[in-house]
């Protein structure tokens, strides 16, 4: 049994300790607002944050998080209304959605660390997360909508 | 699809339930479904009911296309709504799962349930609005039979039935509660149907539906579903297609915890667990040996490019002849000097987000099934699953799902991973989620087949276009995609050769033919299709004659679009906003014009070369999508069409040596990310014909625009996709 911290609950988890976080989110918890897109780091689909701060899940495992605190899209804001959730809808950023998740976690982790990011800033730290769709230009504007309306 | 007089007869409303529910009969009319058993049969989706009015004032409109991002969630029920001057902030949409009576498919896709081709709104057009429109008649009449008032005296506005004589109105939820409803009215004539200027919905930027779900992370992908005493599934698949597994060694993968079962298939081996991750773990654990005597074993990439570039070349090959004006042979046999180039696009993959997958749950008899799958058909995918239980399609229980991106992938990949998964559950009596890893899902991907088009022209004593030949070497997409449907005979191949007829330029001589050689990788559709690669071709190839007939860009396409209003309109608008040809110090500007069947764009890329390093700085995009039904995500498809564009032009190419492709996952196919992003400007330029779609359009202008800048700052086109490096 491995003991987590989840969006501010504390579960067990009867799997591996090399299990990857993405899988026990997914799987065991059936937390599947975080994405699997590549299990190798590449895509961000799967970004979550540990004790604040944007993390791949599928490279996490979930013997070495600890006492850190995870937080899934899920576990973002109760009712979906975070700066960023409220600013994606805004800027209507989400095509077929499927990146949308780790995007506005990673977005989310930028703005509490940097409030009023510059445009190299957005895409220094975002340039983690692909898009297929090309919502890029709609995330670079909602991104500096959240910071504007915080 | 014709919409005919009503015919429905009443039958016994129970009107407990107070919903109103209009049918698109097979027939073709528009019928009440009303009583309180069939209210509950169109909740639960077995009646086809397009639009269900509810006493409580909810309207729910069903759409047909399938969902993979380009927003015909909004947009169809949009079309609906209009017409039937609904309140939008009471509408709630839901997807079609299933058409087994044959009315909600695409009128402008053979009927089928099949969203691909950027077809949706063209095809739905016009049934949609009829639809809309005899709903309200509907509410119009019975609003006015209750008041007894005659109907025309009734009009509507936003949800509201209103008799202004008296000062009275009700609610749509009101009327659907009446006892009494009319059940009958007639075809609604074009010329009743809501003028333009009275459009209150179509034309403006309403939130897309499913923006909320999507950003909290709801689970909507058929990845995400997970059904009670469900068993996670990977497989190991053959290497090179064609093989088998011949000698298995599982005993290291059935000890890993949570490994269930193994089963061995034609294809692959698959492992069975409580956990994907254990399925994987037991995946890695296998020792498989594979027959090796297929003939892919000695496909090869670099191979099948050499192949194409002759068969370009073979002037004794037999091309098919997809397209003829005039006499494009005679006009370049005559000896006059003919300008020749040759273009190459390589293999892309789709790197679609969410890797592919299927979860399906056989019944106990074998014979049926409940599926949930992300699809870009549904009719094809249920006719699969039924194929693969050898059961007729009432027997599948379809979940049309939210696709993590289609792009063309999703059109009939079913063969492989629904049918998997229907075998996988019936072998295991359990139901199954089965899922590609994205190593699976780059390594057996369905390819763009790369092309080599070689053209020639000739010009006249004016300079002026006089003869164009436009040959395209490449594989079939469409025998291998769609097997049942090919025809021996005339091989045409519209996946391939679309785009390439030059329908807009005035070339008194003109042919477009396709030299077919055998595939050496699975071949599929790409955002874009055929137009991709061949606007960039032709697009290309205009610059260069342009430059040969001591004309440019601008001059030299607008005398050759000047008998194509459309076209001009677009190219001008395009020539404006970027102010052509004026671009800042040290970056260049380059144009092509592009069509994708009825839209008509001219994209402007602004380019600049530093270190070798290419950078596309902006870039303008004039549409015309006929009537635009959301501008705002139309828009959104352009910018992203664009994109997809660029990132073909900058590094996209899958290899594959042995039968094997080279590539593994992101890290060795790389989309672009988002600081390669320009600065994206779209401007809609409506000409008023019935909408057309925006999905694909962005494509075929961005490579064939960004080369042509190359060709200002260099002296050279990059005549191949993705562009060779440029010297530091
Ligand atoms: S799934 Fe974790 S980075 Fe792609
Ligand atoms: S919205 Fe589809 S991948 Fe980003």
């Amino acid at each position: 049994m491995i003991n987590l911290n989840v969006n501010g609950q504390s579960v067990d988890i009867d799997a591996s300790p090399e299990t990857p976080l993405l899988w026990a989110l997914r799987d065991e918890l059936q937390l599947t607002g975080t994405r699997f897109g590549c299990g190798a780091g590449m895509c961000g689909a799967c970004t979550v944050h540990i004790d604040g701060e944007a993390r791949f899940a599928c490279q996490t495992r979930i013997g070495d998080v600890g006492e850190g605190r995870i937080t899934t899209i899920e576990g973002l804001h109760p009712e979906g209304d975070h700066a960023v959730q409220r600013a994606w809808i805004a800027e209507q950023v989400p095509q077929c959605g499927y990146c949308q998740s780790g995007q506005i976690m990673r977005a989310a982790a930028l703005l509490a660390r940097t409030p009023n990011p510059s445009r190299q800033e957005i895409l220094d730290e975002m340039s983690a997360n692909l898009c297929r769709c090309g919502t890029y230009p709609r995330i670079i504007r909602a991104i500096e909508r959240a910071a504007q309306e915080g | 699809m014709t919409l005919q007089d009503i015919t429905t007869s009443r039958r016994g409303f129970l009107r407990g339930s107070g919903a109103l529910s209009f049918a698109l009969l097979s027939g073709g009319g528009l019928g009440v479904v009303a009583d309180g058993a069939e209210a509950q049969a169109v909740a639960d989706g077995r009646v086809t009911a397009w639009v269900t009015i509810t006493a409580d004032d909810r309207m729910t409109i069903m759409f047909g296309a399938a969902e993979m991002g380009q927003g015909v969630n909004t947009s169809l029920p949009m079309i609906i709504a209009e017409e039937l001057d609904a309140d939008w902030s009471t509408v709630s949409v839901r997807q079609v799962d299933s058409d087994p009576d044959g009315v909600y498919g695409n009128p402008g896709f053979g009927g089928n349930l099949f969203a691909a081709g950027s077809s949706s709104l063209e095809g739905y057009y016009s049934a949609l609005r009829q639809a809309g429109a005899q709903a309200r008649q509907i509410l119009v009449q019975t609003a006015a039979a209750h008041w007894g008032v005659p109907p025309r005296e009734v009009t509507t506005r936003e949800g509201a039935v209103i008799h202004d004589g008296s000062g009275r109105t009700m609610r749509y939820g009101e009327v659907a509660a009446l006892p009494e409803p009319v059940t009958t009215v007639s075809q609604i004539a074009e010329d009743d149907l809501k003028p333009r200027a009275e459009w209150r919905i179509m034309g403006t930027d309403v939130e897309r539906l499913d923006s909320p779900g999507k950003t909290v992370g709801a689970p909507l992908y058929s990845i995400d579903v997970t059904v009670p005493g469900m068993f996670y599934a990977v497989q190991l698949l053959a290497p090179v297609e064609g093989e088998t597994p011949t000698i298995i060694s599982d005993a290291a993968t059935r000890a890993v915890p949570g490994v269930e079962d193994v089963v061995v298939m034609d294809h692959a081996v698959a492992v069975l667990a409580r956990s994907f991750w254990s399925a994987v773990t037991g995946r890695d654990a296998l020792e498989v040996s594979w027959s090796s005597d297929s003939a892919f074993r000695n496909a090869d990439s670099a191979g099948e490019l050499s192949i194409l570039a002759e068969a370009a070349d073979d002037m004794a090959a037999d091309p098919v002849i997809w397209e003829a004006r005039g006499d494009a042979e005679g006009a370049l046999a005559e000896g006059e000097e003919v300008i020749t180039a040759h273009y190459l696009t390589e293999h892309v993959y789709h790197a679609q987000m969410e890797p592919l997958n299927a979860v399906a749950s056989v019944d106990e008899d074998g014979l049926g099934a409940e599926v949930w799958l992300g699809s870009q058909s549904q009719t094809v995918s249920i006719g699969i699953a039924a194929g693969t239980l050898g059961t007729s399609p009432d027997r599948i229980r379809y979940h049309a799902m939210q696709m993590g991106g289609g792009f063309g992938r999703r059109t009939v990949f079913a063969r492989d991973l629904l049918r998997d998964a229907l075998l996988l559950s019936k072998a295991v009596g359990r139901p199954v989620k089965l899922v590609w890893t994205r190593e699976d899902d780059v390594k057996n991907g369905w390819l763009r087949p790369a092309t080599v088009q070689r053209l020639d022209a000739r010009l006249d004593e004016n300079g002026t276009l006089a003869a164009l030949r436009h040959r395209i070497a490449a594989p079939s997409i469409f025998e291998f995609a769609f097997p049942d449907r090919w025809n021996p005979e005339t091989r045409r191949d519209v996946l391939v050769m679309e785009g390439s007829e030059s329908a807009e330029y005035d070339i008194p001589d003109f042919a477009a033919q396709h030299v077919l050689v055998p595939r050496q990788s699975r071949v599929s559709a790409w955002r874009g299709i055929g137009w991709a690669p061949n606007c960039f071709a032709r697009e290309c190839f205009l610059d260069e004659l342009a430059e040969r007939a001591g004309s440019d860009p601008v001059t030299f396409r607008r005398q050759l679009l000047s008998g194509t209003p459309r076209a001009l309109a677009v190219f001008d608008a395009a020539v404006e906003m970027s102010d052509f040809g004026n671009a800042p110090e040290g970056r260049a500007h380059g144009l092509a014009f592009a069509g994708y069947k009825a839209t008509l764009a001219t994209g402007v890329a602004e380019v600049s070369i530093e270190d070798g390093q290419l950078r596309v700085h902006r870039f303008w995009a004039a549409v015309d999508p006929g009537i635009v039904i959301h501008p705002q995500q139309y828009r959104a498809q352009v910018e992203g069409g664009v994109l997809f564009g660029l990132s073909s032009v900058l590094r996209e190419r899958t290899t594959f040596t042995g039968g094997e492709i080279d590539q593994s996952n992101f890290y060795d196919y790389e989309p672009i990310r988002i600081q390669d992003v320009p600065e994206i400007e779209v401007r809609l330029v409506e000409s008023g014909h019935p909408p057309s779609g925006g999905g694909e359009i962005g494509v075929p202008m961005a490579a064939p625009a960004i080369a042509n800048a190359v060709r200002v700052l260099t002296g050279t086109t990059p005549r191949q996709l993705p562009f060779p490096q440029f010297d530091a």
